[in-house]
Parts: C-alpha cells; sequence; structure tokens
C-alpha cells in the first residue's frame, strides 16, 4: 500500500451526506416555489390595488386587500381549496377524478331541491289498468327537510357516487381518467335531467334548471314572542312590533348597541363632512379651470384666494340613535335558528371583524360603515379541512398508506397496504369535498342550478399541481396544496389590478405556472428516485 | 448442522398458468441458519417457485411445510406472518418515501384509532437505524428518501425489515443482480450476517456462480420448471455448477458453437 492512500474505512456512509442547516432544509422543500409565486401576487394584488396617485407602503390600504377585499377573495380561495384537498390526496395514491366539478353541481342541486320540495322515496312500477303506464308508490315522504337532513341525504347519494367510481376503477383496472371523464358527463346530464323532472310543482310540465325563492335559511330566527322569521323580514316589522322585539333586549345589550350605533352614526356623519368638503374644493377648482380658459382674471384671483383659504363646510350632525335603529341592531345579533346552515354558509370571525370596525378604525367603507361583516364559513370549513387532512397524511398509518399507493402500488400491496381500499376511500373523500363545497355555496346564496362547479375539477388538479403534487403519485403535501389553491384563487384578482394589462392575462400566468410546476415537480422526485 | 428438520419443505409443487406449466414438481428443503443457492437459467420458474412460497400466487397443486407443518397461502401477508420474508427483485420499496416509512411500511406503530391511528416515528426511526446497523448499514438520516440510498443499501434495508418483521424463512431474488461490484460485496456480506444468526433459512435466487460459490451451503438447480440437479457446496464442483445453472447444456459445446 503507497503511502499516500487514505484509510478508507474512517469514512463511512454518513459522511456523504451535506450537512445542512435550516435555511438550506428549507429552500430543498418543495414549497419554496409556489411559496415565492404566492408572496408574489399577494405583493402585486396589494399595491396595483392601490388606487392611482395615492401613494403607501401598506398593501392593505388598496382594494385587494382591504376589508371586504379579504372577505371576497378568501372565498374564493376556500371554495377552490375545499375540491383541491381531495383531489391532491387522491393526486397523491396516483389517481383522478375529473367529476368533481360535476359532483358540485349534482350536490347543490340535490341539496336545493330537497330544501325547496322535501325528499320523498319513490318506486316505480308498471300499470296496466288503463293502458300501460309507469305508477310511482311512494314509500315514504318527509316535507320541510332540515338542513342537516339535506345535506345527509345528498351525502348518502355523492358518497355512494364516490364508492362506485372508485370500486369500479380497481376492480377494472380501468384508468381513473376515462372512469371519471364518463362521470363527469354522466353527473351533469343527471343533474339537468333531474332539475326538469322534480324542480317543479304538480301542474308543471318541465322544471327549471334554477332553483331560487328559497328563504335565506341561514338568517332565519326566532324572534322573541314572534316566533321564526327571516331576518331581513323581521327588521321591516311594523313600528310597535319592532318596539316590541326591542323590550325583550336585556339592558347590556341595549347599552352596547347604543355605544356602537352611535359610534357609527358619527363615524358616517364625520365622513359626510369630509366627503363634503372635497366636493366642494373640486367644485372651486372646476370653476377656477373655466375661469382661466375664459381668461377672467379676476374670476381666477377670488377663486385661487378661496381656494388657499380652504373650505369651510359646516360639520354633519350625526343622526341620532332611535329606538327603532336599536330595534333592528338588536335583531341582527340574535343568533341562528339554524346552526347547519349558518356552519356552512354564514360569516366567521364577526367579533374580529366588529372589533376591526369600532375600535381598529379600519374595516370602514367609504360611507363610513362596516366594510365586512367577517369571512365567509366555507374558509373556516377549508382550513377545518385542511387541518385533518394534514395530520392524516403526513401523521398517520393511512397517510403512509395514501404515500406508497401512489409511490408504488406493487410494493405497498407486497407489504400488505390494502391499496384498493386506501384509493376507493379517497374517491369517497374528493366526493365529500365535492358536497361540501355545494353545501356552502348553497347556504351562502340560497341557491343553485345545473352549471354550478363547472371546470372545478380542473382547476383543483391545477392548485395540486402548482403545489408540488406529482401527477404520476406518491409526492406532494396539504401544505403544498394550501399554496398552490391560494396562488390560483387570487391570481385573477391580482391582475384585474395591473394598470395597462388586460385581466385576463391571469389565465396566462397560471398555465405558464402550472406547466414550470410541473416541471420543477418531476425533476424534484425524478432527483429523488436519482434517475435523473 | 443438517440432522434438523428443514424450515421449509416443499413438495411436487406445480404451477401452471392456463396451459403453460411454469413448475412442474418441485422439491426443496432449506435448513435454518443455511443458504440455499436457488439457480437456473432465464425462465427456468425461479421467482414463480419464490412466489408461490410467498403466497403471490397460489400453487395449482403440492404441498408446502413451514417447520413440519402443511400451509395453503392466500395473500402476501399470510405467508409473511407465517415467517416467510421475501425480498423480491424490485424490493418493494417506495423510493419517493423516507427510509424508515419504508421500513414499517404496511406494518407501521402507531397509537390509536386503527388507520387513523397517529405514527410513531420517534419510535420508529430508533428501531430504523438499529435494525440496519445489526446488519452492518449505518444511516443518518432516517428521513432520506429511499430514492436518495445506493442498491446496496436499499436490498440491506428490504433485508433488515424482513427479519425484524420475524422472518424466519428469508428469500432473495437476485439480491446482486442490478448492483456493482463494491455494492455486491456489501450485499453478500449482509447475507453472510444473517446466515451467521443461525435461525434463519435463506432462499438465494443468483445468476452469479461465483456469488453462490461464495456464499451458499447448498444448491438447487432449476431448468424448464423442475428440478434437474441438487446437493451441498462440497459434493458439487465448479464446472458442475456452471452447466447446470446453463440450463445442463455443455458449456463445451457452447464453446465449440462460438468458435465455428
Ligand atoms: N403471471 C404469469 N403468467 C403467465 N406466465 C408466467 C407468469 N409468470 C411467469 N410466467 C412464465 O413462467 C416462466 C418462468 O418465469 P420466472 O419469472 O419464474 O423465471 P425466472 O427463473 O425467475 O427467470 P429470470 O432469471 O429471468 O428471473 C416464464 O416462461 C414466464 O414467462
Ligand atoms: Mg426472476
Amino acid at each position: 500500500m503507497s503511502s499516500d492512500t487514505l484509510n478508507p474505512a474512517k469514512r463511512n456512509e454518513a459522511d456523504r451526506h451535506r450537512q445542512k442547516n435550516w435555511f438550506q432544509t428549507m429552500l430543498d422543500r418543495p414549497e419554496i416555489g409556489p411559496l415565492g409565486v404566492m408572496l408574489l401576487l399577494f405583493g402585486m394584488l396589494g399595491y396595483f390595488s392601490i388606487p392611482e396617485g395615492q401613494f403607501s407602503l401598506n398593501p392593505f390600504s388598496g382594494e385587494g386587500f382591504n376589508a371586504l377585499g379579504i372577505r371576497n377573495n378568501f372565498r374564493v380561495i376556500a371554495q377552490l381549496g375545499i375540491v383541491a384537498l381531495g383531489a391532491g390526496m387522491l393526486i397523491i395514491s396516483g389517481e383522478f377524478d375529473l367529476s368533481v366539478g360535476s359532483m358540485i353541481g349534482f350536490a347543490g342541486g340535490c341539496m336545493a331541491m330537497i330544501l325547496k320540495w322535501g325528499f320523498a322515496v319513490i318506486i316505480p312500477y308498471p300499470s296496466f289498468a288503463d293502458g300501460f303506464t309507469i305508477e310511482g308508490f311512494r314509500l315514504f315522504e318527509i316535507q320541510n327537510v332540515s338542513p342537516l337532513t339535506a345535506i345527509l341525504i345528498t351525502l348518502c347519494l355523492t358518497l355512494s357516487f364516490g364508492w362506485f367510481q372508485g370500486w369500479f376503477i380497481v376492480k377494472s383496472g380501468i384508468s381513473s381518467f376515462i372512469v371519471t371523464l364518463g362521470g363527469l358527463f354522466f353527473l351533469r346530464g343527471l343533474t339537468e335531467v333531474s332539475y326538469r323532472a322534480f324542480n317543479k310543482k304538480e301542474d308543471q310540465t318541465a322544471g327549471s334548471t334554477t332553483v331560487t325563492d328559497l328563504p335565506d335559511i341561514k338568517n332565519i330566527i326566532e324572534v322573541p314572542g314572534l316566533g321564526e322569521m327571516e331576518r331581513e323580514a323581521a327588521k321591516s316589522l311594523p313600528n310597535n312590533q319592532l318596539l316590541e322585539v326591542l323590550k325583550t333586549a336585556p339592558e347590556s345589550t341595549v347599552a352596547k348597541l347604543t355605544e356602537q350605533l352611535s359610534y357609527a352614526n358619527e363615524k358616517v356623519a364625520a365622513t359626510k363632512t369630509v366627503l363634503q368638503e372635497s366636493r366642494m374644493t373640486q367644485t372651486l377648482q372646476r370653476s377656477l379651470d373655466n375661469a382661466i380658459q375664459s381668461g377672467n382674471e379676476a374670476m381666477q384671483k377670488m377663486l385661487q384666494a378661496k381656494i388657499d383659504a380652504g373650505v369651510q363646510v359646516p360639520e354633519v350632525k350625526a343622526k341620532a340613535v332611535t329606538d327603532f335603529d336599536l330595534a333592528k341592531a338588536y335583531i341582527d345579533t340574535l343568533p341562528t335558528a339554524r346552526p347547519v346552515a349558518e356552519f356552512f354558509g354564514g360569516d366567521i370571525l364577526k367579533p374580529l371583524f366588529d372589533w376591526l370596525y369600532y375600535t381598529a378604525d379600519w374595516n370602514v367603507n367609504n360611507f363610513g360603515n362596516q366594510f365586512a361583516p367577517g369571512l365567509y364559513a366555507c374558509v373556516m370549513i377549508w382550513l377545518i379541512m385542511a387541518f385533518f387532512c394534514y395530520i392524516v397524511l403526513s401523521k398517520t398509518q393511512a397517510g403512509n398508506w395514501i404515500y406508497s399507493t401512489g409511490g408504488n402500488l406493487s410494493a405497498a400491496r407486497a407489504n400488505g397496504v390494502p391499496t384498493n381500499r386506501v384509493k376507493i376511500s379517497l374517491f369517497v373523500f374528493t366526493a365529500f369535498c365535492a358536497t361540501m363545497f355545494a353545501a356552502c355555496q348553497v347556504f351562502e346564496v340560497n341557491t343553485a342550478d345545473t352549471a354550478k362547479g363547472n371546470l372545478k375539477e380542473l382547476e383543483a388538479i391545477a392548485a395540486a399541481v402548482i403545489g408540488g403534487v406529482v401527477l404520476t403519485g406518491g409526492f406532494g403535501t396539504i401544505l403544498g396544496i394550501l399554496l398552490g389553491t391560494v396562488i390560483f384563487g387570487i391570481a385573477k384578482e391580482a391582475f384585474f389590478y395591473i394598470p395597462g394589462v388586460d385581466g385576463s392575462f391571469y389565465r396566462v400566468f397560471l398555465g405558464a405556472v402550472l406547466v414550470s410546476a410541473a416541471l420543477t415537480n418531476e425533476n424534484i422526485r425524478k432527483r429523488i428516485i436519482g434517475s435523473a | 448442522m443438517s440432522v434438523q428438520r428443514p424450515s421449509i419443505e416443499v413438495r411436487n409443487l406445480v404451477k401452471r398458468f392456463g396451459s403453460f406449466t411454469a413448475l412442474n414438481g418441485i422439491d426443496l428443503d432449506v435448513y435454518p441458519g443455511e443458504v440455499h443457492a436457488l439457480l437456473g437459467d432465464n425462465g427456468a420458474g425461479k421467482s414463480t417457485l419464490i412466489k408461490a412460497l410467498s403466497g403471490v400466487h397460489p400453487p395449482t397443486s403440492g404441498e408446502i411445510k413451514v417447520d413440519g407443518e402443511i400451509v395453503q397461502f392466500q395473500s402476501p401477508r399470510e405467508a409473511s406472518d407465517a415467517g416467510i420474508g421475501t425480498v423480491y427483485q424490485d424490493l418493494a420499496l417506495n423510493p419517493l418515501a423516507s427510509v424508515t416509512r419504508n421500513f414499517f411500511l404496511g406494518r407501521e406503530i402507531k397509537k390509536g384509532l386503527g388507520p387513523f391511528g397517529l405514527l410513531q416515528m420517534k419510535e420508529m426511526n430508533a428501531i430504523t437505524i438499529a435494525e440496519m446497523k445489526k446488519i452492518g448499514i449505518h444511516i443518518s438520516n432516517p428521513d432520506q428518501p429511499v430514492g436518495t440510498m445506493s442498491g446496496g443499501q436499499r436490498q440491506t434495508l428490504a433485508i433488515a425489515r424482513a427479519i425484524y418483521f420475524g422472518a424466519k424463512i428469508l428469500i432473495l431474488d437476485e439480491p446482486t443482480s442490478a448492483l456493482g461490484q463494491k455494492q455486491q460485496m456489501e450485499v453478500l456480506k449482509t447475507i453472510r450476517t444473517v446466515q451467521k444468526l443461525g435461525n434463519i433459512a435463506i432462499i438465494l435466487i443468483t445468476h452469479n456462480e461465483i456469488h453462490a460459490q461464495l456464499i451458499a451451503d447448498r444448491f438447487t438447480f432449476l431448468s424448464l420448471g423442475e428440478v434437474i440437479g441438487r446437493g451441498t457446496a462440497q459434493e458439487l464442483e465448479g464446472d458442475e455448477i456452471k452447466k447446470l445453472m446453463a440450463g445442463g447444456a455443455e458449456l463445451g459445446n457452447l464453446k465449440a458453437e462460438l468458435a465455428a
């Protein structure tokens, strides 16, 4: 052995891994790309939405991230997010579901029609009594179905359909792309047929393809002494009844409401004063411009002096708080009598948004009123579901099974993983997600129509891929799916505000991001399995 | 050594795929603490035989005894529960997942609700590192994806996993075929370590007669679905092994043909 030979035994395999600090470890995470894109879009939305001529370093001062902007943007994100969770987990297990969008339409139609017309199980049978006809035997019937029952009945239907698709795919070995593409057409068609068949009164020939004039279920309240009614109806009760209602309010509540209402009235008055001042200044400025044009120098001087002195408008007096206002405000505080509808379609974080208005002086619209009442409940449902998905996917045995089913199907099987059950369960889960999406939509807007959920299946897949999920399975995280969802949900708004750029460029942008994300994901995957 | 009862006995095993007879009456005895080399040309039926032993394909007829008791496996799970640990040619690993997640794949340590029980990652990491060390591989980071490990390390992982989960009969299907020289030696060393444990019977499939001669105590030769020769390392001489591995064709003939 020559003298310069190193002793090879001293180096073991562990030494061959570069020691990384936390920063390098973070940069290696697959979520880092989507995180960057998301921050970029947030910045764009924040700054481009600040009105022209106004300068601010605060991204929350524009339309994009004022209270209403946050409320609306997060609603779009959360709705997509709910289905992206299911789609993403399914892709990680190596399958697709293209029927999600149609499932949303189907589930929404189901719920809305059951709520409107009731639910019955009718068994058809042929009858020859009077020529040949098909008669129906009513097995049972429920009128005035509660929101929970409507959701549960719908879940029975959608989950069975999801189960059937999954079962069919694993048993037949036909690719999920084709089977669920079939599901896409099948369910959309079934939805349209059902609307025409059931969304009508007995004497009408064909039903309508929209469900309208449902009550605002989440806002049905128990008004003291008057029973259940919609909040808006209660607020437009005759004056004497309003006063009756106010009498039932606890004193502390009345005191607090009085305080809040006078704050709001003062705020509105102050805003009006400022508004009138600026109107006055504008008028003077316009007259000045005219005077300059017409060459009237005396007039010019006089107007200029007035402008320089600053306009003085009389301060607008705050409206007094009346008992009727108090009664209406009290009715606004009454809790819903339909908590399930409120859970899906109501608002959350109301105390926070109240605080932002009354105390932080931020959640204020152009007239001085409170801007946003809260966030849509679908944001909460999205985050709850994301939390459970995160726990399941990265912390439980089921998660390990999902990853291995998508990562190496035969290996998972050889090690006793019930891969078929894993896949079928995830098809059931995507159906569940679609139903949750539909429930949020139905109880938010109290309408449904046959076109609901169109294209959502593809958007969900795109969001998952942008978030780092690999289409061939086995790779991806819930955090990544969340980031991808935010990117997909916010891009439209962000591009809308860029001056001089056509709003539709957001699609161009998303297309490019999608493909580069897919490329990045594939490279990471290849680097890991060592076949770059 | 060989007065013991065999860990696994195979009698007159037949496996047909439709009209094709892949195995035509195989007998095989494998003893604890022994490496039993299963040799034969491509398509001889080696992989089919071990698939029958490990519950992947139920045999058409014949008898398999494990520790003297007749068994009939309906699934790989039943075979592994009976102590037959199989390391397939493709290793049955998920390259995208971590070492620990692969080690415990399908048998995760968890607390709580069925498949939704929480994984006990710390405990599983510790066991993985310890078990890998027992058969000679040091891993520094159990979160490392298996795809980034060397082929030899992957073999070792699959072997360590089979042993930890109670394999008394370890079946290795061409464990050295896809590896470089150094890694082949690593795997042979691992096999030797397992052999020395003394209580595990090892069935080794290989096309490499040098490896077989280096490590095997006993040989069985298959050709066209039948046993064409068997013996201990002492009974068989080098040329005999070569000849039987090629399915009995005379190597001399081949030399002549190539020369022509
Ligand atoms: N599932 C199956 N269906 C039909 N024929 C099969 C099946 N599996 C194996 N065979 C056939 O059985 C024969 C034996 O195959 P086997 O894989 O056992 O060979 P082998 O000895 O392992 O070969 P190699 O050394 O190439 O791995 C081959 O002719 C093969 O085509
Ligand atoms: Mg083989």
